[in-house]
C-alpha cells in the first residue's frame, strides 16, 4: 500500500472485544483481504475507549483513528456503546474547535457477523488516509504566537457603592451567630476569606472584583474539617452547585448559600450572562449595581473562531498551549474538578505527559476541556486563573455549544435535568457513525 | 553609547537575532497579558506599558522542559543520545532588576554540591540587559528583600528609561559591553516601593513557629496549583521524568512546584505535607529560612509575581505581611 511518495499510512483502531473485534476475526477466517496499514487495539467495549486514547493515538505517529464497536442495542453490557456515543458527539466538537482533520477521526459499529463491513471500511479508511497524506498536528509552528481570539469588549462594571455588601455582613454575622453555620465562606478584600466568628464578618466584601468561584472550597477536606459551610455565590458560581449536588459530590442541606444578585464582574462570561439572579440559594441579596445589560450571544467569540480555517485554528491552539506551564492553576480553581487523583496525576502508567511540551499541553487541554463537557458551569475560573492567559473559555464554549444544541442541556441550569454524561439515550444523533 | 533610542534598540535586537542569537523580552500575548517570550522579530519587543511580565526570566537557564539525554533500546543494547553540547547564546532584553538578581541566586543552588552541566551551560550563554523599573505596583516589594529598582545584581547592563524614548544605557560586565560597547549612563528617576515587612522579623518567624495554627489559617484559600512557583523568578524544584514510544525514549527535567500534593507523596501513600497549608509554609520556609541557612541570602527577589498571578490573592507578601510580630526574640 505504498503511496507515489513513498507513504503508507497509519491508522489506529480501538475495537471493542465483542463486535468490532470478532467482525475483523471473521474477515481474516474468510480470507477477505484488508490493507495492512491498521492496528487494532482490542477494548472491553467503545465505553472503554477514553477520548484521551484518540488523542494519544496521533501523538505516537496515527495518520487516522478508527473507533468501532457493537451495533446500538447489541453492546454486551447493554448501554456501553451508548455512552461513547454521546461521549463522541461532543468529542468531535471540540476536535474541530481545535482544528483537528475531522477526516481522519472515523467511528463505526460493526458486529460480529460483518467480516465484509470490517473490510470495507478498512480499505475505504486506508484509501482515503492515503490520499490525505501524513498526519503530524503537533508540527504545524505557527510563526509566532498569536493574541486571544476571545478578546471581549465588555468593560468592568463601574466601581459603586454596594449596599449590598453591608447586607452580606449582617447575613454571615447572624448565621454564625445563631449557629446555623460554623464557616462562612465569602469574598475579602484580596481573596476568598473563611469567616467563623460572628465579630469577623465585617472582613467580608462585595465588589466589583468578587470574581472567584467559592464553591469550589466545598471539596476541600481543611475547609470542611470547619463545620458547616456557608458560601457567597453569584448566578453564575451557583450552577456550580447544581452540578455538584447531581453528581454526589455536595449535600445540598449541608450547605447554606447566600445568593448574590450580580450585575457583572466585568469578565468577558459576564456580557453574556443570563443568571444575574441566583435562583437556588437559601437567601439571596438584591443587587444594588445597575441593572445589567441584556445579554450578548454567549458564543460570539467562539464563532469568531470557528470562522477561520481548521490550519489556522489548529495554530492558534498551538501558539496558546505553547505557553502552558502546567501549573494546573485551571484544574485547580475549577468547583468540578473534584477528583482525588486527577487523570493527569496518574503514572502507573503515565496517561497524560507530564512534560509542559507540545503534545503534552494538547493532552492536558483536551483532556481538562472533555472531562468538563456537559458539567463545566461556564464560570470562567480555569482562564481566569491562568497565567499565561491561555484562551480555555473557547474550548469551555465549544462544548457548552455542543451540550445546548444536541441535547438542549446547559449545565447547572436546571436542577432536575439528568446529568448530560453518564446517561443516554436511544435518539442521540449518529449521523457521523458508519 | 550611552543613549539608546526605542528604534535604536530595536535594530539592536534584529542584529542579534539576524547573528543567531536567541533574545528574549517581553511580549503582549493578550489583553492585558504581557509575557517574557523568545522574540520572533524585533517588532515583537514591547518597550512600553507594562509594569512586569506575568513570568520570570529563569527559563533562560532553567527551561520549564528540558530534555537531559535520549535513548533507544536496541535488542540487548541500549544506546544513549546525548544532548546538544552547546546553546545559542541568548540575551535577555528588558528584564527587571528583580529578574536579574535571581539568576546569581539560581547559580549558588545548580554549583553548590554538584555543577549541573545543563543549567550552566545555559547560563554561560546568557547575557542580561535589564531595565530599570521606574514604576511600581502594591505587589512589588524588591527593596524589602535588599534590592532595589535600579539594582544591578545579576545584570550585564542596564538601561534606564528616560521617559522620551530613549534609554540610558549603563555597562557592567564583559558580556554587556560585548553587546552594548562601554557607556556608563547616570541613573535615571526610579519610583521604589516602600518597604513592606521586615526581613529578619519574617526569617525569625519561619524558623521558629513550624507547628503555628498561622500557616494552616492562611493557606485555607490556597488551591495548590503552581502559578506562584512557576512564574517566581527564583523557584527552581524540577521533577525528572521519563517519555518513552515504542524503543526510543527522552529523560527530560520539568518544572514542579512545593504547592502540588504529588511533590511529597511517597511511594507508600503517606505524604508528609498533607495539608495546603503545610505547603505553603514550606514555600515561605524555604524562601527565609532554609535557603538563607545554607546559602546566606533569601530566595526571594520581591519581584510580586506570585501575588500577581495567584487566583486567590494569596502570595509571598500577602502571607508575609500577615506574619505575627509581636514574639520575644
Amino acid at each position: 500500500m505504498s503511496g507515489t511518495e513513498g507513504f503508507s499510512p497509519k491508522i489506529v483502531a480501538y475495537v471493542c472485544n465483542w463486535c468490532t473485534y470478532l467482525g475483523a476475526d471473521l474477515a481474516g477466517t474468510a480470507r477477505l483481504e484488508y490493507p495492512p496499514n491498521v492496528r487494532i487495539i482490542r477494548l472491553p467495549c467503545t465505553g472503554r475507549i477514553d477520548t484521551n486514547m484518540v488523542v494519544k493515538a496521533f501523538e505516537v505517529g496515527a495518520d487516522a483513528v478508527l473507533v468501532s464497536g457493537c451495533h446500538p442495542g447489541d453492546c454486551h453490557y447493554t448501554a456501553g456503546n451508548y455512552h461513547a456515543r454521546r461521549r463522541w458527539m461532543l468529542f468531535r466538537d471540540l476536535l474541530e474547535v481545535v482544528g483537528f482533520d475531522m477526516r481522519r477521526i472515523h467511528f463505526s459499529w460493526i458486529s460480529a457477523a460483518e467480516g465484509r463491513k470490517f473490510q470495507q471500511v478498512i480499505t475505504e479508511i486506508t484509501e482515503r488516509t492515503q490520499a490525505l497524506g501524513p498526519y503530524r498536528p503537533y508540527e504545524a509552528v505557527p510563526a509566532r504566537p498569536q493574541c486571544g481570539a476571545g478578546a471581549s469588549a465588555c468593560q468592568p462594571a463601574a466601581a459603586a457603592d454596594f449596599p449590598a455588601q453591608t447586607k452580606l455582613r449582617e447575613t454571615a454575622a447572624r448565621l454564625l451567630s445563631e449557629g446555623a453555620v460554623k464557616v462562612v465562606i465569602g469574598y475579602g478584600a484580596r481573596g476568598p476569606v473563611f469567616i467563623t466568628k460572628p465579630e469577623d464578618a465585617a472582613r467580608l466584601v462585595w465588589n466589583e472584583s468578587c470574581f472567584a468561584n467559592l464553591t469550589t472550597y466545598l471539596k476541600r477536606k481543611e475547609v470542611g474539617a470547619l463545620g458547616k459551610p456557608a458560601v457567597v455565590v453569584k448566578g453564575c458560581d451557583e450552577r456550580a452547585l447544581v452540578v455538584l449536588e447531581k453528581e454526589s459530590q455536595v449535600d445540598r442541606a449541608a450547605v447554606y448559600s447566600i445568593g448574590m444578585a450580580c450585575s457583572g464582574m466585568g469578565q468577558p462570561k459576564c456580557a453574556a450572562c443570563d443568571t444575574h439572579q441566583p435562583r437556588f440559594a437559601n437567601e439571596t441579596i438584591a443587587s444594588d449595581g445597575a441593572p445589567a445589560a441584556p445579554p450578548v450571544d454567549r458564543y460570539l467569540e467562539l464563532d469568531l473562531l470557528l470562522a477561520k480555517s481548521p490550519d489556522e485554528r489548529l495554530a492558534f491552539w498551538t501558539a496558546e498551549f505553547d505557553r502552558c506551564l502546567k501549573c494546573y492553576a485551571c484544574r485547580q480553581v475549577c468547583p468540578m474538578c473534584y477528583c482525588e487523583r486527577c487523570l493527569a496525576d496518574k503514572n502507573r502508567p503515565q496517561a497524560i505527559d507530564t512534560s509542559p511540551h507540545r503534545q503534552g499541553n494538547f493532552a492536558w487541554h483536551l483532556s481538562r476541556a472533555i472531562h468538563l463537557a456537559g458539567r463545566c458551569v461556564g464560570c470562567d475560573e480555569c482562564t481566569r486563573a491562568c497565567p499565561a492567559a491561555i484562551d480555555l473559555r473557547l474550548l469551555n464554549l465549544a462544548l457548552a455549544r455542543a451540550a445546548e444544541t444536541k441535547f438542549g442541556y446547559r449545565a447547572g441550569m436546571d436542577a432536575a435535568a439528568e446529568p448530560l454524561v453518564g446517561a443516554y439515550s436511544l435518539t442521540d444523533k449518529e449521523e457521523f457513525i458508519r | 553609547m550611552t543613549t539608546l533610542t526605542q528604534d535604536a534598540l530595536r535594530k539592536l535586537v534584529a542584529q542579534w537575532m539576524a547573528a543567531g542569537k536567541v533574545c528574549v523580552g517581553p511580549v503582549r500575548v493578550a489583553a492585558g497579558t504581557v509575557l517574557f517570550q523568545r522574540l520572533a522579530s524585533a517588532g515583537d519587543l514591547l518597550l512600553d506599558g507594562w509594569l512586569r511580565p506575568a513570568n520570570s526570566i529563569k527559563e533562560l537557564v532553567l527551561p520549564r522542559h528540558e530534555p537531559l539525554y535520549g535513548y533507544r533500546a536496541d535488542r540487548n543494547r541500549i544506546e544513549l543520545l546525548d544532548p546538544p553540547e552547546t546553546v545559542p547564546e541568548q540575551i535577555a532584553i528588558c528584564a527587571h532588576p528583580c529578574d536579574a538578581a535571581a539568576l546569581p541566586i539560581l547559580d549558588k543552588v545548580f554549583n553548590w554540591d554538584y555543577r549541573d552541566e545543563a543549567y550552566n551551560r545555559r547560563r554561560e550563554a546568557t547575557t542580561v540587559i535589564t531595565l530599570a523599573c521606574t514604576a511600581s505596583d502594591d505587589e512589588c516589594f524588591c527593596t524589602s528583600v535588599g534590592l532595589a529598582p535600579d539594582a544591578e545584581r545579576g545584570s550585564d547592563a542596564m538601561l534606564f528609561d528616560r521617559g522620551d524614548g530613549t534609554f540610558g544605557v549603563r555597562t557592567l560586565t564583559d558580556n554587556g559591553r560585548a553587546a552594548l560597547g562601554d557607556s556608563t549612563a547616570k541613573s535615571g528617576k526610579t519610583n521604589p516601593p516602600p518597604v513592606k515587612f521586615d526581613l529578619f522579623d519574617a526569617a525569625r518567624f519561619a524558623s521558629r513557629h513550624f507547628d503555628d495554627p498561622f500557616w494552616q489559617r492562611h493557606a485555607l484559600a490556597c488551591v495548590g496549583c503552581g502559578a506562584c512557583a512557576f512564574t517566581c523568578p527564583v523557584c527552581h524544584c524540577f521533577d525528572i521524568v521519563d517519555e518513552r514510544s515504542g524503543h526510543d525514549g527522552m529523560r527530560a527535567r520539568n518544572w514542579d512546584a512545593c504547592q502540588f500534593p504529588m511533590f511529597t507523596l511517597h511511594a507508600s501513600g503517606h505524604n508528609p505535607r498533607h495539608t495546603q497549608g503545610d505547603r505553603q509554609r514550606q514555600r515561605i520556609y524555604h524562601k527565609f529560612h532554609m535557603y538563607p541557612e545554607k546559602f546566606g541570602e533569601t530566595l526571594c527577589t520581591g519581584c510580586g509575581n506570585c501575588a500577581r498571578n495567584c487566583p486567590v490573592g494569596l502570595g509571598v507578601l500577602p502571607l508575609v505581611t500577615e506574619i505575627p510580630h509581636a514574639e520575644p526574640v
